[in-house]
């Protein structure tokens, strides 16, 4: 019986001295060896096990059949899943019965019977620790174990395969044991064991990864037939040798492990076997309808619902989602292969980069999600004309971190966690805007993947239209899978958060909005009113950047502002622009669905200074935020780019409970509007396209978008329909 | 007293968040590079943010080369003694004698509950805590050929073989801030630490010092065998009356005099700003050890 496993081979240390044995595992490493599994004799297992993981760096590693109650099994998830996070994916768990429970701990182990079902109740908890298929907290009630309601997670870096030993797999492997341990001897009579006990959970037999220790052996030629015996007639796909010196460590790596892929592979063609993992049953179960999983190229890094990382992918900022397939390519052609895989499938596609979106739904529920995150480098191409290529899974943070040691910064949104690619093909307005454009303004080529899998470069002189219609609109036309900005000199910023007293709403926004546009370009910021509390004064928390990094400059530039109102509280400080976009990594876990209304204005007139207060003082906003644009972004033309909003000196957006209540109030603010700021609008009737594209604009979109994008593939963010 | 004598040690208490291991590892590394004695991180097993304590100790020592480390601290409820014991000496061992051993007896009983553990009363808790330190002692007790029997209210061994022995009389460090738990340190632990921030007053460390002291007394141990330590909050600012939020040379004074007049010879900073740990260590650390040898040499 051959499973078809890919082979993989290991060393089993024992532990006679901690340093030994470290020193031991890193020979391994060295040798190019798979897998590293390591038990302490004295030596407590996981803290040389972590030990290890801190000396290494590529080597898989496990634990050499550790008892799950050592640590008490949810605390040992939780602790295998943070080992997985730090060891960047190395993990497996090898857990044991505790029959050397008494060893370790001088607690008498229970009888086996009762072992093998305390083993399987903690692969249950576990596994129900990493769980991200919910988020309801874990419970179990067992026979030895108890669980009342513990959170859940962290998900691990990758899905950890759980394996284990001896002759009660059932319990086991119905919790989900991705693996059985067994000995050179034991081999041929355990598969059977193990193959009914699979078929008994309902899981199929070739799941179960079949591991064997094997004992070294003097000369290298028997060694290897014993192996490929063993792979081939036994089904056994990962080989330990066990306990070995360093010079037998060295014979198994060096002349064995070669011998038997060599004679494996040659086996397996003859018998026209192909190589392959079968997924656990676990993560299959999972699985949504409509998606053809077997079907998804093989070089593609997937995570489906019932893989570990799912809840670090599933939802984005502010948005729930439960995708039944998230793909995340390496490279543009990977995209070119994700995107036609996804076409095939009659689901819903959604495109993210960093799943910041508020307008643009980078999620979705049953549908697949092309996740380009990890096309995220920065690279300087030209110091002289400051060209900068990144990739579209960046996010603003890293960019400013990159740029800065050149005295550089690109004008970016104001918050450190969003993706370039998103931003990128909408907009940009943040803490520069004034002074150096939108983002997309800095924008001089990009290279993207066209709905039919081209991957074509689009600036000034080729596809030139295309150009034109990614700086605006570019969600609709294609996945960019880099972008070449002209980034500019920015030094040390004056950054100012102000508290004002906004009692005076409609005076107060009015003055604000005169004191900014009476504001030399080096100054940009915003506001933002939260929803008013009973018996207190409005309160407006106003931030500015003013890029001076001289005091005077700085105070010079406030001044006029801070005049408009009574001022509570305030901090202004001169950092780099990198300090104010620094946010530490993390995900997101949104849920629900955002409600936002967006818009622009070309002035805060008495008018709209007064709806806006109305708006307020309904209480249907918790989040009231007018950003600053007007300056560079007005000197370039309407029909320049897709981005036609240029007269605009304002730009806001209410958040609210809310959508029908919100939208009552919001659609009579239209007259005082000129145009739409896309990436914080929610709303999806149709007539916000309109908004968003003043006429010619969107002629000339359609236009492109039945060129480009004929089959509306990519209509997740503003859909231009053909 | 109460200037204990103790050689000064100063440490970091770094957010084991697992939503970029890196960073806490980079934190691990600004500490041993700014020359901090000690890097020490919480342990909140019930916690999903935070990377596992333990695994995180015995991944930074495999990093790191010199600085010592500590759980700041373990929570005993949902770390069994016996295992908690090996685990020390191996970590100990692994890291060439850099582990000390920071202790608690646990209170988030409803997470501690939730997570399989055993709920206790905070005077149960104590208890609990004084047998786990027997079980810890016997457990390292290697040159004792008897097999290890205990049979306590909270934790038994059944003979258990003995070993390792850590490579160095590893500190039991408690942390604890009511006077039964201040008993127990001074009857069984090799160290205080409580965090500044729960106190109300610095007078509270001359009122636990005094049941320390007292209860070390009881059980023959000289008040010198108990190390004082403390976790400590603070910025670096232009200074005033508030404790620890003036520049590194007022920092050095203040802790000097907690030293001087309190006994205080360890100070953890509770920060992750990698700026504040290299100026805790490169400038407050060597200015405090200039005043207190000045201090001590002068009463000598």
């Amino acid at each position: 019986m051959d499973y078809a496993h890919p082979l993989r081979f290991g060393a089993h240390v024992v532990a006679r001295t901690p340093q030994e044995a470290a020193e031991r595992a890193r020979l391994a490493e060295e040798l190019g060896l798979d897998l590293v599994t390591v038990s302490g004799e004295e030596t407590d297992t996981w803290t040389l096990l972590s030990w290890v993981a801190g000396r290494t760096g590529r080597i898989g590693l496990a634990p050499h059949l550790l008892d799950a109650a050592e640590w008490a099994p949810a605390v040992l998830g939780r602790a295998a899943a943070g080992l997985d996070l730090l060891a960047g994916g190395r993990l497996e768990l090898g857990l044991g019965d505790g029959a050397g429970r008494w060893e370790a701990s001088g607690v008498r182990p229970l009888p086996p019977e009762q072992a093998a079902t305390a083993l399987g109740e903690a692969i249950g908890i576990i596994r129900g620790v990493w769980g991200s298929d919910t988020r309801l907290p874990l419970r179990a009630e067992g026979e030895h174990y108890r669980i009342a309601g513990a959170e859940r997670g962290p998900a691990p870096a990758h899905n950890i395969p759980v394996w284990t030993g001896g002759t009660r797999p059932d319990p086991a492997i119905a919790a989900g044991a991705d693996g059985w341990l067994t000995t050179s001897g034991g081999l041929a009579a355990d598969q059977a064991v193990i193959d009914e006990a699979a078929v008994r959970a309902g899981r199929d037999p070739r799941e179960i990864r079949r591991l064997v220790t094997v004992a070294p052996r003097a000369a290298a030629p028997e060694w290897t037939g014993e192996l490929v015996a063993m792979a081939l007639e036994h089904g056994a796909g990962t080989f330990l040798v066990e306990d070995a010196d360093e010079a037998a460590l060295r014979r198994f790596a060096q002349e064995v492990v070669p011998a038997v892929r060599q004679a494996v592979a040659a086996a397996r063609a003859a018998r026209g076997v192909t190589e392959a993992a079968v997924p656990s049953s676990l993560v299959r179960a999972h699985r949504h309808p409509g998606i053809d999983y077997e079907a998804v190229p093989a070089h593609l890094t997937t995570i489906e619902p019932g893989d570990a990382g799912y809840a670090r992918v599933r939802s984005t900022y502010m948005r729930g989602g439960s995708p039944g397939l998230v793909l995340r390519p390496g490279t543009p052609a990977e995209v070119a292969d994700a995107l036609a895989f996804a076409r095939g499938q009659q689901v819903p596609l959604a495109v993210r980069s960093g799943g910041h979106g508020i307008s643009g739904r980078s999620t979705n529920h049953g549908g697949i999600v092309i996740d380009v995150s990890r096309l995220n480098a920065i690279e300087v191409l030209d110091k002289e004309t400051r060209r900068v290529r990144i990739g579209p899974g960046a996010r603003w943070s890293d960019v400013a971190g990159a740029l800065a040691p050149h005295g550089w910064a690109l004008s970016s949104g104001d918050y450190g966690g969003v993706g370039v690619g998103g931003l990128a093909t909408a907009g940009g307005v943040g803490w520069l805007v004034r002074e150096h454009g939108l983002t997309l303004d800095r924008l001089r080529a990009v290279d993207l993947v066209l709905a039919d899998g081209s991957l074509v470069r689009a600036d000034d002189t080729r596809n030139a239209e295309l150009f034109w219609a990614v700086r605006g609109a570019g969600g609709n036309f294609g996945i960019v899978t880099s972008f070449e900005f002209e980034v500019d000199e920015v030094g040390e910023v004056g950054f100012a958060q102000f508290v004002m007293d906004a009692s005076d709403t409609a005076g107060f926004l009015r003055r604000w909005g005169a004191a900014i546009e009476a504001a030399p370009r080096d100054v940009s910021g915003q506001l933002i009113i939260g929803r008013p509390r009973p018996g207190q004064p409005v309160i407006a928390q106003v931030m500015l950047v003013v890029d001076a990094d001289d005091a005077e400059t700085v105070l010079d530039r406030l001044r006029p502002i801070a005049a408009v109102a009574p001022l509570l509280d305030h901090t202004i400080q001169i950092l780099p622009y990198s300090a104010i976009m620094h946010v530490p990594p993390g995900g997101h876990d949104g849920q629900g669905d955002p409600v936002a209304r967006s818009a622009l204005a070309d002035h805060l007139t008495a008018d709209l200074a007064a709806a806006a207060t109305r708006l307020i003082m309904s209480g249907e906003t918790y989040f009231f935020q007018i950003r600053t644009v007007g300056g560079a972004v007005s000197d370039v033309p309407a029909d320049a780019t897709a981005y036609a909003g240029r007269s605009a000196n304002f730009q806001l957006v209410a958040f609210g409970p809310s959508r029908a209540r919100l939208d009552a109030i919001w659609d009579r603010m239209r007259p005082h509007f000129s145009g739409i700021y896309l990436n914080f609008e929610t709303d999806l009737r149709p007539e916000r396209l309109d908004d968003a594209f003043p006429g010619e604009t969107l002629r000339r979109l359609r236009e492109l978008k039945r060129r480009y994008d004929p089959a509306n593939v990519f209509r997740d963010n503003f859909n231009i329909t053909p | 007293m109460p200037d204990y004598g103790h050689d000064l040690l100063f440490g970091s208490f770094i957010t084991p968040a697992n939503a970029a291991p890196e960073r806490v590892l980079d934190l691990a590394q600004v500490s041993e590079d700014a020359d901090l004695d000690l890097v020490t991180f919480q342990d909140h097993p019930y916690q999903p943010a935070f990377l596992d304590t333990w695994t995180l100790l015995s991944y930074v020592a495999a990093r790191t080369e010199r600085i010592r480390l500590s759980g700041n601290v373990i929570n005993l409820p949902l770390r069994p003694p016996a295992v908690l014991a090996r685990a020390a000496a191996s970590l100990d061992l692994l890291s060439g004698g850099r582990f000390e051993l920071g202790l608690g007896a646990g209170g988030f009983w409803d997470a501690i509950e939730a997570m399989g553990g055993r709920r206790l009363s905070p005077g149960q808790g104590v208890d609990a805590l004084s047998e786990a330190i027997d079980v810890i002692r016997g457990i390292w007790d290697a040159g004792n050929k008897e097999r290890f029997r205990l049979d306590g209210t909270y934790y038994q061994v059944d003979g258990a073989k003995r070993g390792p022995a850590p490579a160095h009389d590893v500190g039991i460090w408690l942390g604890a801030y009511k006077p039964r738990m201040l008993r127990l340190i001074g009857a069984k632990a090799d160290g205080w630490l409580p965090s500044l921030p729960y106190f109300t007053s610095v007078d509270q460390f001359a009122e636990g010092n005094a049941i320390i002291d007292a209860a070390a007394a009881e059980a023959g141990r000289p008040p010198a065998a108990v190390r004082r330590l403390a976790n400590i909050s603070g910025r670096f600012g232009q200074g005033g009356d508030q404790l620890l939020s003036g520049p590194p040379e007022q920092w050095a004074e203040q802790l000097a005099a907690l030293t001087l007049e309190y006994g205080v010879s360890g100070y953890i900073l509770m920060n992750d700003d990698p700026a504040v740990l290299e100026l805790f260590g490169q400038e407050v650390a060597p200015a405090t050890r200039e005043l207190v040898a000045a201090e001590r040499s002068r009463r000598r």
